[in-house]
């Protein structure tokens, strides 16, 4: 019973000062789901995945990582957040580490591998991200898809259960994007549990099992791809999907 | 610092006149401006200090004022006012160089190697390095120095001597007086050596004079005089004429009475031996 | 090696600075100098990342101590500094060790520490815009990772800091190095001490004003240059750039 749900949301509340971000915001996501959440910028979807590894606290309710509360006091962040991977939309690399360095860092200061073993591991998943050739590379002298490729690799190295994805395209140029999208894809079609927050709606039509759109810090609809694309029941899914869909 | 900002600067004053072209003698510039520029100090009481009511004071300024200036004014047959600008040891000789001042009249030793970058008038005061020490002190003199650690004032010709003579002394160089005297004070140092006559004025000053000793005969002889450029001999034969006259009038001994007598500012009497020494110094008519 | 200016009455006599004991004394200075300046620098570098690495970290009472050095140190004149450490500390001391202390080189030490800590708080503010200035999420990418705030610090942000402020590092250094000689007013013989010792005994103040002046410049570039070197070798292929762009 214990795994039966990968991340569960309860009753959630968090607030910036005086804004409210989340309003009782509660979702469950089973283990190997991959979750595309979308919304207009300021809905919260930022917010909603940086507390499922805590790199922000809630005010009140609660959040399931994996069979474990982790808004609890006392929770190990470290292997929290080993557990759960995220990749962000600016990338984030370390720029005075090699694509290897940064996928080797957390593997041997956190999870204790010596550096052997952290490059083999890091050489495999640069393989798989598509690109062992960059290994040496400094992060300036990749191109975005690049980067955001060794910035996946390097989440993975930690073995995760669960990804989460920032907006891992919003900052590439068009031409780069399919080439973090492919990562993705294969890596959905692993079994990985994801929440991906992305405007690539062919991604989700394709990859994701839900598809969840927020506005003022709830969810105002969810549904399977086919259904949310083809059937929106509410007026602000549908404004929004013209928006975006006609880009 | 600011003493070095102060030499920096008269280096570059000193690059930057040696463009001009003109070479004016001391007299002739004096005679132009109706001024007479000394280098002299802010805190050697009694020769040169600002007092309690901040005039800038004492005995080497009343020498120029008293009997140099009016030496030079007769001479030029017009008034000479007497300007002062503060020098220290390491500026004194930049600021002759580059003119900023005419005269150094403070607390120079006359010695043979500064006679090879200025002249010097007559010896205008005696004196001799001596030990400060605090009360009950084993130091009395230069004989027991050997080890301890004795504190001197940079640019005093005593510090030298004591390298050479006691070579054993560690030596703790501080750029001025009141460094040394608070190293003094809390026992960084064993004893602080300067001039005789420095030593007293600052026994004078401190807060219970009692508790200081000054020890030991002069291991050093420090003839005092006042310094200007070099082969300058009209400027300098007016400021040993005014100093002569001074000595023979007797205004050189009642000046001297108001510093370092009894009631002076630094009370160190005048040895008849001084005396005579000064009287000798006087050229005939 | 006599020369004359016009309008300026001296004989210039450069053989004072290597004749006698002068050569001994200008290059026992530019040791004391070097010396007291380099352990100075150590100091200053290991307490300004340590402050100023504090002053950024989500944690007020650390930050609360860092600003307290930061401000209490720099705002106050190296000058007086100086004679903190050397008047005003060794009276806390036990009197065995104060002794100690006075015949072994208390003034060197009491410079040292005089220059050290006060530009270890001016390095502080320098390297503490140098973290500022790196992106927060740098920061958050390397929690999210799993380390801890003090590895964030230590492999990640630390590290990117130190190349982006070697320019104002460098200035910083060279301040230093250029405020060693106010140790002589607590007596250390450092370069400027022994150009006005050479002046005491031979009277020619502007060769040694000059002598004085151009060692420190000499030193001032050659480290200058040693830093401009160190920037070469570990820059970050277009990380100076892009921020500088930012």
């Amino acid at each position: 019973m214990k795994n039966s749900t990968a991340i569960e949301f309860r009753q959630v509340n968090k607030w910036f000062g005086k804004l409210h971000v989340l309003r009782d915001f509660s979702l469950k996501i089973d283990p190997g789901e991959v979750v595309v959440v979308c919304g207009p910028s300021g809905s919260g979807k930022s917010t909603l995945i940086r507390c499922v590894n805590r790199l922000e606290p809630i005010q009140s309710g609660e959040i399931i990582v994996l069979g474990e509360s982790i808004t609890q006091p006392g929770v190990n962040l470290s292997s929290l957040r080993a557990r759960v991977g995220i990749v962000f939309q600016s990338f984030n690399l370390f720029p005075h580490m090699t694509a290897l360095e940064n996928i080797m860092l957390a593997p041997v200061k956190v999870r204790g591998l010596t550096r052997d073993e952290a490059e083999k591991t890091a050489r495999a998943l640069l393989e798989r991200v598509g690109i062992p050739e960059k290994a040496n590379n400094y992060p300036a002298n990749l191109s975005g898809g690049q980067q955001q490729r060794v910035a996946i690799a390097r989440a993975l190295a930690m073995q995760p259960a669960i990804m989460l994805f920032d907006e891992p395209t919003s900052a590439l140029d068009p031409e780069m994007i399919n080439e973090v999208l492919d990562v993705m894809t294969d890596l959905a079609k692993e079994g990985m549990t994801m929440i991906v927050i992305t405007h690539e709606m062919g991604f989700a039509k394709r990859v994701a099992r839900r598809i969840v759109f927020m506005d003022e810090g709830q969810v105002i609809e969810e549904g399977g791809p086919d259904s949310f694309f083809d059937a929106p029941k509410f007026d602000r899914t549908r404004q929004f999907l013209s928006k975006i869909l006609s880009h | 610092m600011k003493r070095m900002l102060a030499g920096l600067l008269s280096l570059a004053m000193v690059l930057s006149l040696s463009a001009p072209a003109f070479a004016e003698t001391t007299l002739e510039k004096i005679n132009r401006t109706g001024v007479l520029t000394i280098g002299t100090r802010t805190g050697s009481p009694p020769f040169a200090f600002v007092n309690k009511q901040n005039e800038w004071v004492g005995f080497s300024i009343d020498l120029v004022e008293q009997a140099i200036a009016p030496a030079i004014s007769k001479k030029l047959g017009k008034p000479v006012k007497v300007e002062k600008k503060e020098s220290t040891p390491a500026t004194r000789i930049p600021l002759l160089a580059s003119n900023a001042v005419d005269l150094i009249a403070g607390t120079m030793t006359d010695t043979r190697p500064r006679r090879e970058s200025v002249d010097f008038t007559l010896t205008f005061f005696v004196t001799g390095a001596q030990f400060l020490v605090k009360k009950g002190s084993p130091i009395k003199g230069i004989q027991n120095i050997a080890g301890k650690r004795i504190a001197a004032q940079q640019g005093s010709t005593n510090e030298r001597i004591i390298r050479e003579r006691v070579p054993t002394a560690q030596l703790r160089v501080f750029p001025d007086q009141p460094g040394a005297f608070q190293a003094l004070a809390q026992g960084q140092v064993d004893a602080y050596t300067n001039d005789g006559v420095q030593l007293a004025g600052l026994i004078a000053k401190a807060p219970n004079p009692a508790d200081w000793h000054i020890v030991g005969d002069f291991y050093s002889y420090e003839p005092y005089g006042m310094a200007m450029r070099k082969n300058e001999s009209d400027f300098r034969n007016l400021a040993n004429n005014g100093l002569m006259e001074a000595i023979e009038s007797g205004k050189y001994f009642e000046l001297y009475d108001k510093w370092f007598g009894p009631k002076g500012e630094v009370p160190y009497p005048l040895t008849t031996e001084n005396k005579r020494f000064m009287e000798l110094q006087v050229v005939p008519k | 090696m006599r020369g004359r200016w016009r309008g300026v009455k001296y004989d210039f006599d450069w053989s004072v600075l290597w004749s006698g004991e002068s050569g001994g004394w200008l290059l026992q200075g530019i040791l004391t100098t070097l010396e007291i300046s380099a352990l100075a620098w150590l100091l200053a570098v290991a307490l300004g990342i340590l402050s100023g690495a504090m002053r950024t970290v989500p944690f007020a009472p650390l930050r609360a101590i860092a600003t307290f050095y930061v401000e209490f140190f720099r705002n106050v004149p190296i000058l007086v500094w100086m004679f903190f450490w050397y008047f005003g500390v060794p009276p806390l001391l036990p009197h065995a060790i104060r002794d100690w202390l006075f015949n072994h080189g208390a003034e060197f030490w009491a410079g040292m520490f005089a220059l050290g800590v006060y530009h270890g708080a001016r390095m502080s503010e320098v390297i503490r815009s140098g973290i500022q200035s790196i992106p927060k999420t740098q920061f958050e990418a390397s929690m999210a990772m799993g380390l801890t705030v003090w590895q964030a610090y230590w492999l990640v942000i630390v590290p990117v800091a130190l190349r982006l402020i070697v320019p104002p590092a460098t200035n910083e250094s060279l301040n230093l190095l250029k405020n060693s000689s106010v140790a002589l007013t607590i007596s250390v013989a450092e370069l400027t001490f022994q150009t006005r010792q050479i002046e005491t005994y031979t009277a020619k103040a502007i060769e040694a004003l000059t002598a004085g002046t151009l060692i420190y410049l000499v030193l001032c570039v050659s480290i200058a240059i040693i830093m401009a070197r160190i920037e070469r070798r570990f820059a970050i292929p277009g990380l100076i750039a892009r921020v500088g762009a930012g």
